[in-house]
């Protein structure tokens, strides 16, 4: 289970996490809300670029707040960002393979491992191209199989789908549903397509202005009249 | 994924052009060309070290001239105390090389773009008062062993005393230094200063320790000066405080751009601007000070036009005429 607990970030005077507590457990968790709701904050929080003045965030035991960001990712924490981070001189093959490489095991069994994930995405027949090469869809998928290599424990995506057709946003939904299957990985989802989430998660965090406004199975949430309001306001009388 | 031991076409130019520098070049060359094709060959090394910084890691060093002096330094230093092979000092001077540039990384690494240009330039601007005030040793006593007077020259190693085999030698040094290079962008280091030049916060969450990657390139451009400036002090065989400046490392930076940094024909070209195009005016009877205004004009026409420099060009020209023949060959 992914425990955040009472975590409270601040820029400046700007109050961007306000006492966010959420405990994750199911396979796929989503976090929604308005644009400056605090949720790449919160994911910012998780993987170590922002530090809250209080709070804490634990997995299985591990306070990940105590791990640099790269020793999160040596733990098993994945995530992919808005843009996706594909260097564009690297091949398809190394750009997956860069998350692997501090692991000590045998370099034969991290390209199998590589050559696996990136055949699950559908990436394998693209393995020798350079990243400067592939489509904004290609990019996402090479990302993706990053994500999953390397016995990941928690897999987390900043707007996956962000820029992509219908066709490309449900090919990428159906990936992101077998990811828990395939790694065991918690994924965590941050999206403005409430249909991808709907589609894809099982509870959702809602966050507006910074404070957790809603939080629980993912159908209930979007029906919920705060959560509701949030998006599109409400009535003044 | 291609094996980790292949050569490219880019490389196997460069194996061609290292082969024709070592078995033709230096029985075409008379005694003071091969003293200036010697100087631009030891520069190819420490402008590699350089480009390559900059390519890899969007790093700008300005202290690579004063590493060269500092390689340099320590080799006249190890030449004239002990009786090491030539070999034995330039390793342990391009070591001592690294080891500074990883002391002026680690504080100057909390900073970028401009700000790490500045204390890397201040490093070298440091370096230069050290050597204008102490001088290069010359087989004198004390600690600095500077001797009045012209002093001793350095010993080259012994399978490479004369002026031709020494260009060859240098040759060969700089060929193994754009191996070395080669050798770690195919590996993990190379992977990660990919991911790192994109996006530090994707580095790290790709679990590559951006400190310690950004330390590890600044070494080897440190090596690599250290080691030009040791094989620099056996073709001159005395060093001068004049060579090391400060300005020395801009220049040798705005030429890397100029040549192209993203690849090695870039430090050859950078290489053959600094070091030959002068000595060709002075042969033509042109002041060599028209060389500032050719590379002023050169980087003028990288920032705008070419940014990755001459070899840049030259590279897409070739893949441009290799195309178009393979499209006629098809048609035929």
């Amino acid at each position: 289970m992914l425990e955040i607990s009472n975590v409270s970030v601040k820029f400046g005077g700007v109050v961007a996490l306000d006492d966010v507590s959420a405990n994750f457990d199911k396979p796929v968790s989503g976090i929604i809300g308005p644009n400056g709701a605090g949720k790449t904050t919160l994911m910012n929080v998780i993987s170590g670029f922002v530090r809250p003045i209080s709070g804490s965030v634990t997995r299985d035991g591990q306070d990940l707040l105590r791990l640099s960001p790269h020793h999160r990712a040596h733990w098993g924490l994945r995530r992919s960002f808005q843009t996706e981070e594909i260097a564009d001189d690297l091949t398809v093959f190394e750009n997956v393979l860069v998350q692997i490489d501090h692991s000590q095991t045998a370099a034969r069994a991290k390209w199998d491992e590589v050559e696996k994930m990136l055949d699950l995405v559908g990436m394998a027949a693209r393995a020798d191209k350079i990243g400067a090469e592939l489509t904004g869809f290609e990019r996402r998928l090479t990302d993706v199989a990053k994500c999953l290599v390397g016995k990941p424990r928690v897999v987390m995506f900043d707007e996956p789908a962000g820029g992509m057709s219908t066709e490309e946003s449900r090919l990428l939904g159906a990936l992101i549903r077998r990811i828990n299957g395939i790694t065991s990985a918690q994924v965590l989802i941050i999206d403005h397509d409430v249909e991808l989430i709907r589609e894809v998660c099982i509870e959702t965090l809602v966050l507006d202005f910074g404070r957790r406004i809603a939080f629980g199975p993912t159908a209930d949430v979007l029906e919920d009249p705060k959560v509701k309001a949030a998006y599109i306001g409400t009535e003044e009388i | 994924m291609k094996s980790l031991i292949h050569v490219t076409p880019s490389g196997w130019t460069g194996l061609i052009l290292a082969a024709i520098g070592i078995l033709v070049l230096p029985s075409l060359l008379g005694h003071f060309w091969l003293s200036v094709f010697t100087s631009a060959a030891c520069f190819t090394l420490a402008i590699a070290g350089v480009a390559f910084m900059y390519a890899r890691l969007g790093l700008v060093s300005l202290t690579q001239v004063g590493l060269m002096g500092v390689g340099g330094w320590i080799a006249l230093r190890l030449n004239h105390a002990l009786d090491l092979p030539f070999e034995l000092n330039a390793a342990i001077a391009a070591g001592c090389a690294m080891l500074l540039s990883w002391l002026l990384a680690l504080p100057a690494l909390r900073m970028r773009g401009l700000y790490l240009a500045l204390v890397t330039l201040m490093a070298a601007g440091g370096l230069e008062i050290i050597f204008g005030t102490f001088k290069f040793p010359n087989g004198g006593d004390g600690f600095w062993g500077v001797a009045p007077g012209s002093g001793e020259l350095m010993r080259r190693p012994w399978i490479a005393e004369s002026p031709e085999a020494y260009l060859r030698y240098v040759i060969a040094c700089a060929l193994l230094g754009f191996l070395f290079i080669e050798i770690h962008r195919r590996l993990q280091p190379g992977r990660a200063w990919a991911m790192i030049r994109r996006s530090e916060a994707a580095a790290m969450a790709a679990g590559a320790n951006v400190t310690l990657y950004k330390t590890w390139a600044f070494g080897i451009a440190g090596l690599l000066a250290g080691a030009a400036g040791a094989l620099l002090a056996g073709s001159l065989g005395v060093l001068d405080g004049g060579t090391f400046r400060a300005s020395e490392s801009i220049m040798i930076f705005a030429l890397a751009i100029v040549g192209g940094a993203q690849c090695w024909q870039g430090a050859v070209i950078a290489a053959i601007l600094y070091k030959v195009l002068p000595a060709l005016l002075n042969l033509w009877g042109v002041d060599a000070d028209l060389s500032y205004a050719i590379f002023g004009a050169g980087l003028l026409h990288a920032v705008i036009t070419a940014p990755q420099g001459v070899a840049g060009q030259l590279v897409a020209a070739t893949q441009r005429l290799y195309a178009a023949r393979k499209g006629e060959s098809a048609r035929a």
